[in-house]
């Protein structure tokens, strides 16, 4: 490598850590007092549902992440700008005020919760919700190597579980599923953690689609697997193509590169886009930050959970 | 579509079918990676004795063996054996790479020549490498007969096709090895057995550059010793077949210089081939990777470059994500172990593909979190 080269990529190598420096000041100490990512209204988050019980052994376990997940699309994006400004105060105290979740995806994350729920009461799963006192998982922290972060925080997150008596969590995103099995993994912790897609008996669906799997539910889990079961028994049809939907071919989405580089995560998920595209117009997700990162580049998307019911 | 679009699109049309075909084909290759895995991870876990072994071994055949702690070292090396004035031709070698082994013998008034078609084109057009098995991944036909029109006046032009490419550069390099006086090569394995240097190809520069110059130079990092000649023959069959150019068109070893036993069965050295052998071990952060329980895996890699098809960054990035020859996924890896660059590593969206398709299971993923987790440590160190 040219000195020339070694010293730009050098350069560049301290910027991004000056921006995750950023990050993680400003998440820790959000998680560490609100138990939240970024400052938010934390009643938006619980507003999907007033007739659970609070609390109880079995909760779903959203993590917020299907109500914020263009807040945090919306936190990522201004990051730099934050950053150059003076980083984590900044981004702390201004963030409240102009970083505000889109109405439309609101009311969308609300409504896959619900159908979720339905789908687990339906199968006979009896469930709770902590409401206002669920935290958020940790799992950005885990994405982007914050270890001893995100196990310091894990073990609180794991407290308040165990405070509120609950001794399994059903998930519904596979970003929570695979920070609370990390922690659970890490901990060696007593909490049962399972995601909804394993639980539900009845439902049906209709449609033809292309697949965008999650890497945590297909490569890191075998909830991809039991997304093409459901497919099956559903009657909705799931479109295979060895180069865009296979295990060892078909790519993330980009999103968890948001707070690294959001140009660069924006490109992979144009990229994703296409590969979809050229297999169906009608693309199904089953992640809440997926559909985010391709929702600029594709028009008829839908979550598993707005397929299924 | 850019450039880059249409040549990675084409690179996964030609190769992802074929590595399929070739793994459909001869089952007995995945376990014979497994093999190699056990073999390798036997050698990272006594690493500083294999190292002598290997030494010992290519002394005891003939050869001249060195162990370069550093690049520094290694140029240093390179420079005391070569001197200057001299005429060199390379195949191909990432090591070699590592230790800027061509500006650092231009300096010392050499002439070196890469003879491995994609590194040939990659040092004409004084780009950086975008692929640890096809340097040239990312130029197109078109590109290529630009750009072998604009450098060297052939005629050349964006509708030559790959076979009148092919077939001019040949005779380029053909000219090259008769002039050459020394040959540099790399090893995709070398045993510690024998002291043996395994080198699997199909263009037959190799061949040529390995036998035809009076000195062969070998250079390697510590990560490509394996315990016995079959563990380094496997490692090169395994390379190929996961790069998709299986069976190789040619596997050479060189146990040192060329020898005969024709009078009277008493072996002499030198033959025909080469009369000096000498093979250069790198280490450059492979002993300290290989006692650190996760980073150790990164030793594994065999650099068959399937990883790199699997990975959203790189097929977005190419060229730009890494330190090259390190790119892709391993590559990742790889510049956190040389050059102790530990952003790369945050560029993983943890897609998983890579780990699907590497053929000695190396868990990138994992390892790429770690290396995350070391640089977000030293960030906090540093600030502090």
């Amino acid at each position: 490598m040219s000195g020339e080269n070694k010293g730009s990529q050098e350069r560049s190598g301290r910027l991004l850590f000056q921006q995750l420096e950023t990050i993680r000041g400003v998440m820790m100490d959000s998680l560490l007092k609100n138990y939240v990512p970024f400052p938010i209204d934390r009643s938006l988050c619980s507003a999907w549902t007033n007739t659970l019980r609070k609390g109880g052994e079995t909760v779903i376990y959203t993590s917020f992440m299907y109500q914020l997940s263009s807040i945090f699309r919306a936190y990522e994006k201004h990051l730099s700008t934050f950053t150059r400004m003076g980083g984590s105060t900044k981004l702390a105290s201004l963030g409240k005020f102009f970083i505000k979740p889109d109405k439309d995806d609101l009311r969308r994350g609300y409504r896959i919760l619900s159908n979720i729920s339905d789908l687990l009461s339906k199968s006979g799963i009896d469930h709770g919700y902590l409401y206002d006192d669920e935290p958020y998982s940790g799992g950005l922290l885990l994405e982007l190597g914050m270890l001893d972060e995100f196990w310091e925080y894990g073990e609180m997150v794991l407290k308040i579980m165990k405070d509120h008596g609950v001794k399994r969590v059903i998930t519904v995103d596979p970003h929570t599923t695979n920070a609370m099995n990390r922690l659970k993994e890490h901990f060696a912790g007593d909490i049962e953690v399972d995601n909804y897609l394993t639980l539900i008996q009845n439902y049906s669906g209709d449609g033809k689609f292309v697949f965008h799997d999650p890497c945590l539910y297909s490569r890191y889990n075998t909830i991809g697997n039991r997304i093409r079961e459901i497919a099956g028994t559903a009657g909705f049809e799931l479109i295979e193509n060895r180069m865009v939907t296979s295990r060892d071919l078909g790519t993330c989405c980009g999103g968890p590169l948001g707070p690294v580089n959001m140009e660069l995560s924006d490109s992979i998920a144009k990229y994703r886009a296409q590969k979809l595209l050229s297999v169906s117009q009608n693309v199904m997700v089953a992640c809440p930050l997926c559909y985010q990162n391709l929702k600029p580049y594709v028009s008829n998307m839908k979550d598993v959970a707005e397929v299924i019911a | 579509m850019s450039n880059w679009n249409i040549a990675i699109e084409r690179a996964l049309e030609n190769n992802v079918p074929k590595v399929d075909s070739i793994l459909e084909k001869y089952p007995y290759l995945s376990q014979m990676a497994d093999e190699v895995r056990s073999a390798k991870l036997k050698v990272i876990a006594d690493l500083d004795s294999y190292v002598k072994q290997t030494m010992e071994s290519v002394m005891a055949s003939g050869g001249k063996a060195y162990l370069a702690r550093t690049t520094d070292e290694a140029q240093d090396i390179l420079k005391q054996i070569i001197g200057n004035g001299k005429k060199i031709v390379m195949a191909k070698s990432n090591v070699a790479h590592e230790v800027d082994i061509i500006n650092t013998l231009e300096k010392s008034g050499n002439l070196v020549s890469e003879t491995d078609l994609g590194a040939y084109l990659i040092q004409l057009s004084g780009d950086e490498s975008s692929h640890i098995v096809f340097p040239s991944l990312h130029m197109t036909r078109e590109d290529i007969g630009r750009m072998l029109h604009e450098e060297l006046g052939l005629q050349f032009s964006d509708k030559s096709s790959t076979e009148e490419i092919v077939a001019t550069v040949r005779q380029l390099l053909r000219k090259k090895y008769m002039e050459a006086d020394i040959g540099i090569s790399g090893a995709n394995s070398i045993s510690a057995d024998t002291g043996s240097v395994v080198l699997v190809e199909n263009e037959g520069n190799i061949r040529i550059d390995t036998v035809l110059p009076p000195v062969h130079i070998i250079i390697t990092g510590i990560d490509k010793i394996v315990p016995t000649l079959t563990d380094a023959m496997k490692e090169a069959m395994v390379q190929s077949a996961y790069a998709g150019l299986y069976p190789p068109t040619y596997v050479n070893i060189t146990s040192g210089p060329s020898s005969t036993a024709d009078i009277e069965l008493k072996r002499v050295t030198p033959a025909t081939g080469p009369k000096e052998v000498h093979v250069i071990l790198l280490d450059n952060g492979r002993t300290e990777a290989s006692r650190d329980e996760t980073m150790k895996e990164a030793l594994l890699c065999i650099k068959c470059g399937r990883c790199y098809f699997s990975c959203p960054v790189y097929r977005v990035m190419g060229k730009d994500w890494g330190k090259q020859p390190y790119g892709g996924p391993t590559g990742a890896m790889w510049t956190a172990i040389v050059n102790k660059d530990y952003a790369t590593a945050e560029y993983c969206t943890h897609s998983g593909g890579c780990r699907e398709v590497c053929p000695v299971r190396i868990n990138i993923p994992k390892v790429l979190e770690y290396i995350k987790w070391v640089g977000i440590g030293k960030m906090i160190n540093d600030k502090h």
